[in-house]
């Protein structure tokens, strides 16, 4: 080890490893833990503006905002959305300028340069003025100032403007950035789609999507550009991804109603005929949702997810059928009436009465629950289509027939005093073997229908059958279904709930469900407390 | 040849007298055997480090900006944007790690082997000021990275020079330049870091190595009193060295890239502050008594430590028993100072 | 025992110099490394769109239209069916060209230069052409590419 020429060897050796050592160096990259904001050129219009603006302290951190958007880099500055002509709406000079400005840039100055977008919006249902054409006259049960800033602040999405444009961009592109990630936040839909009448962002944040979402997303880079031909780039959807945004073979649209199917938010569900002429038929609009589906999931499971929703849909019809069945009725035996002022009325027993309980009950049945029921449905959010839907959906219709019983209807009352549980179905059935989860063993041997009515089946095929030649369902659909019928002993599971490996896993748990109970019993229910009530024994 | 002649008419040295002094000094220079050993390689690692220091500090002035805007934001530049900043940061901030470990582990060599003593008390001294000027420089360039843990390590150590007596606040004020740690203080840690200190190391070096050539290398008992020469043994040994030192800093920059930290923020402290690993064991000393006790106690260590060469022999007429205790009270520096070390280390 | 020791001569010969190359190359690699961080790199040039007009601007009024990228003057001049778009900084010495709509004509008061309706030379001193930016067409809006650059301190 001494010798010089060891030490030859060593230099030789060392002199190697430093060499991969520095090449090793040259070739890592560092991560960046910050970047920078692209340098923007500000016009000397807008720099005039920003000026004022600043040295006034007026709204600055919309200025702010607007440094940081995608305009202020492309050249787009105050006087390029804010540009008015003097008879315009909305024109006025600004205070200590001679510069005419428009206060409200509509959707025709966003259409300037983004004329695809706002015209797509304006063939939205987000443009639609359905709240005004049958509307419920708001002032009669909310005073006009809650109003203000409750109804007319979310429905400024669809206000058509003394220009004639209609909509408002930056209900969801948030001025002045304009940021796409803020538009995208499931929460910007949220802002209005929330709520006991249509809980679309809470039915998101129970869906799965939702919960991934929120768990994963804080990272995430939601300022992505979306384009047709290219993969969603996103694990799990948000709002947009499934209503407007583009993937492998659909474009991004600014209309969100191009891919719904169903008018699921009115009175009764039915197939959707938004501008057929250009958009389709309904079929042609769940394509369009199927597409997007398929950029993540197998046909199989999201045709019959979405076949079990369009049933959900189809059953609420019949739920709904009753409730107008019994307001008309009552009504027309004097038992209700209508709001009504010089000749106008101000009610509608199958719409929007409020004054008695059947009519009540009935707006909940479709406003609220109704439709908690049907988007819950289509949206994977479970608890939305049972306990905030049908269960309260169901308890209303009961209670009007228990008001019909009560206020003489001789019909009602012979339902409300049966003991036969088809007293709660008062109305037909649609149904499919088993569903889109997977193929249960035991859950189908209970229900009451599927053991009291052997004709059972043969009743859903004819109404889905109905339901199918009425165009309501479509071939495909049909077939699904006629799949499911023909082998519902498989897809029920039927087939296996007798058999031995699953009964040993289900005794399991019955034996434990019976030592539960009788335990539940021996601590609690057998107690009796030494202790009198203290009621008893109260002189009144 | 002729431009040989050329420069020797215009720079007129004694060419022949120069090769002579060369071949005397460098290329002849007598080394004792036992140095072939590589455990005695300890004392030059830290002069070659030392080198590296010099060279990649001065790179790294090419972009450090020493003002508390900048000084934060342009570390950041040069580890994350500049080509191979990472690298040349790693480089001075490893190099600043091994430099004190291989000036402990030299000391602790020539603690044991007794080479401190007479005639070489003076080297030992000059040695120890050395180390602890090497303390202060790691201290001040960490400062420079005026991140939160630098900056409040910065805060807290320029603290302590308070409890020096008499001139502890004229000291405190002036490497802060300010009653709290401003603007003034990162320039003039940079000075100190970057001009200052390095000129005064560079020559307690340049005395410590020649009251080393003049006393020769001491030479350890149980080795014969043999030599060689520098060239070529020597020489290549300081080669290997090098390159082995080089290839380490880079594979430990490549493998644990020095970070960036947070920025600075004088209204927030950190909840657990530390300094670097080399002032953990005083750190340690420092929460367990006192600050005054803690000092002073340090304080009289550190002189008692300087001027060992000295004591030593008072302790003592006989050689075998200054041995005793030197090695007693060796080995229980060395196990209370790793004892702290580790103690700090775990404990949050 | 000559022949055995040129052998070895030459073994020896061959070790020492791929010893020493070896050596070489890792200072080569080293001062690379160090030479590198000297040289800030060069980044390759960028570019994002920046819009300057909308092509109806042109419909009855064809003259050139100034707008400013920044502090820069730009010409928006639009000929047959495209769009030229130049930088209004005199190619002679840096002044501000201005249009004369009655003169056709670019002038810069600085030394009288002259340039054409398309930015070429056509009297005066200076040396070329107005510069020119490259020009996209997108949906009856005109757009320039317009380098990146970013607030920064190192840019």
């Amino acid at each position: 080890m001494d010798t010089v020429k060891a030490q030859q060897w060593l230099i030789g050796i060392f002199s190697i490893l430093l060499i991969v050592a520095l090449i090793i160096v040259a070739g890592v990259e560092m991560k960046k833990s910050r970047s920078f904001k692209p340098e923007i050129e500000i016009d000397d219009m807008s720099a005039k503006c920003i000026t004022c603006h600043e040295k006034k302290g007026i709204a600055v951190k919309q200025i702010d905002a607007w440094k940081e958007s995608k305009h202020a880099v492309s050249g787009t500055g105050c006087y390029e959305c804010h540009e008015a002509a003097k008879d315009d709406f909305d024109a006025f000079t600004c205070t200590g300028s001679d510069i005419l400005i428009g206060r409200h840039p509509t959707p025709k100055d966003c259409a300037k340069c983004h004329e695809q977008q706002v015209a797509e919006f304006a063939d939205s249902k987000h443009a639609h003025q359905f709240w005004l054409l049958k509307n419920a006259d708001r002032a009669v049960f909310e005073n006009p100032i809650a109003t203000r800033h409750g109804c007319e602040q979310c429905h400024n999405i669809g206000n058509i403007w003394p220009d004639g444009s209609v909509g408002e961009c930056d209900v969801c592109h948030a001025k002045h950035s304009f940021s796409k990630s803020v538009a995208r936040q499931p929460e910007t839909c949220g802002e209005c789609h929330m709520g006991p009448d249509h809980p679309q962002i809470e039915i998101y944040l129970e869906s799965k999507h939702g919960n991934i979402f929120k768990a994963k997303s804080a990272h995430w880079d939601m300022n992505y550009t979306s384009k047709q031909g290219e993969p969603i780039p996103l694990e799990v959807p948000v709002c947009t991804t499934c209503h407007m945004e583009a993937n492998e073979t659909q474009p991004l649209t600014h209309n969100v109603s191009a891919r719904l199917a169903w008018e699921s938010q009115m009175t009764w569900s039915f197939r959707t005929v938004w501008n057929e002429e250009e958009l389709g038929n309904w079929q042609k609009k769940r394509e369009r949702m199927e597409a997007i589906c398929s950029s993540c999931h197998a046909p199989d499971f999201y045709k019959t997810y979405l076949l079990t929703a369009d049933l959900v849909n189809l059953q609420y019809n019949e739920i709904r059928r009753q409730f107008v069945y019994w307001t008309k009725k009552l009504t027309k035996n004097g038992k209700i009436s209508r709001l009504e002022v010089n000749g106008k009325f101000y009610s509608d027993p199958v719409l929007n009465g409020w004054d008695e309980d059947p009519e009540h009950l009935m707006y909940y049945g479709w406003h609220h629950e109704g439709r908690r029921f049907r988007m819950g449905a289509e949206m994977m959010g479970a608890d939305f289509t049972q306990w905030h839907g049908i269960w309260e959906v169901q308890e209303d219709l009961m209670e009007v027939i228990k008001w019909a019983a009560e206020h003489g209807d001789t019909e009602a009352k012979k339902i409300a005093e049966s003991k036969h549980p088809a007293k709660f179905i008062t109305y037909a059935l649609y149904d499919m073997p088993g569903n889109a989860w997977g193929i249960p063993t035991k859950t189908n041997t209970t229900p009451f229908v599927y053991n009291n009515y052997p004709d059972y089946w043969d009743r859903v095929y004819k109404n889905v059958e109905a339901a199918y030649q009425r165009g309501l369902l479509s071939d495909e659909q049909w077939q699904i279904w006629l799949d499911r019928y023909e082998n519902k002993e498989y897809y029920l599971g039927n087939k296996f709930s007798n058999s031995p490996v699953v009964d040993s896993t289900f005794n399991v748990y019955k034996k434990r469900n019976e030592y539960d109970l009788k335990k539940m019993k021996e601590q609690v229910i057998d107690l009796v407390l030494p202790g009198k009530s203290f009621f008893k024994g109260r002189k009144f | 040849m002729k431009f040989k002649e050329w420069l020797l008419e215009r720079f007129p040295i004694d060419y022949e007298k120069f090769v002579e002094f060369n071949e005397k000094i460098f290329i002849k220079e007598p080394i004792p055997t036992h140095m072939k050993k590589w455990l005695f390689v300890m004392g030059a690692t830290p002069l070659i480090i030392f080198g590296f220091q010099v060279l990649t500090g001065l790179f790294l002035t090419f972009y450090f900006m020493p003002s508390p805007e900048m000084a934060y934001e342009s570390i950041r530049h040069i580890t994350e944007d500049v080509r191979m900043g990472y690298w040349i940061r790693g480089l001075h901030r490893w190099g600043a790690n091994l430099m004190i470990i291989s000036l402990l582990l030299h000391m602790t060599r020539v603690f044991f082997t007794h080479a401190y003593r007479k005639p070489r008390e003076l080297n030992w001294i000059i040695g120890v000021i050395l180390f602890f000027l090497t303390m202060t420089i790691s201290f001040t360039g960490y400062s420079l990275t005026y991140n939160q843990l630098s900056y409040w390590a910065t805060t807290v150590g320029t603290n302590m020079i308070k409890e020096v007596p008499l001139i502890g606040d004229l000291m405190l004020f002036f490497l802060r330049g300010g009653d709290v740690v401003n603007t003034n203080t990162l320039t003039r840690f940079y000075t100190l870091h970057v001009m200052i200190l390095p000129g005064i190391i560079f020559f307690f070096i340049f005395l410590h190595i020649v009251i080393l050539r003049l006393h020769g290398v001491s030479i350890p008992e149980g080795f014969e009193e043999k030599y060689y020469s520098f060239y070529p043994h020597h020489f290549y040994k300081i080669i290997i060295a090098t390159l082995f030192l080089l290839t380490l800093m880079s594979t430990l920059t490549v493998v644990l890239p020095p970070g960036i930290g947070i920025p600075a923020d004088p209204s927030v402290t950190p909840t657990h502050i530390k300094p670097e690993w080399y002032f953990f064991p005083t750190y340690r000393f420092l929460k367990m008594v006192s600050l005054h006790v803690g000092i002073y106690a340090t304080a009289a260590f550190v002189l008692v430590f300087t001027f060992w060469p000295f004591i030593e022999p008072l302790l003592s007429k006989e050689k075998r028993k200054q041995t005793i205790f030197s090695r007693t009270a060796g080995v229980l520096t060395l196990i209370i100072t790793l004892i702290l070390t580790i103690w700090e280390t775990i404990v949050i | 025992m000559a022949e055995e020791d040129k052998k070895v001569n030459r073994r020896e010969f061959f070790f020492k110099t791929g010893v020493f190359t070896a050596l070489g190359l890792a200072i080569l690699a080293f001062f690379r490394n160090l030479l590198l961080y000297i040289f800030p790199e060069r980044k390759e040039k960028t570019f994002h769109k920046y819009l300057v007009a909308h092509e109806k601007e042109f419909k009855k009024d064809k003259r050139p239209k100034q707008i400013n990228i920044g502090k820069t003057p730009v010409f928006v001049v639009p000929y047959d069916d495209h769009y030229k778009v130049m930088s209004g900084i005199c190619t002679h010495l840096g002044c501000i060209v201005k249009w004369e709509q009655d003169k056709d004509r670019f002038f810069c008061p600085c030394h009288k230069g002259e340039f054409d309706r398309m930015g070429n030379v056509i009297g005066g001193p200076p040396p070329r052409p107005l510069d020119e930016f490259k020009v996209v067409v997108e949906n009856h809006k005109v757009y320039v590419y317009v380098e990146d650059k970013v607030r920064s301190p190192w840019a």
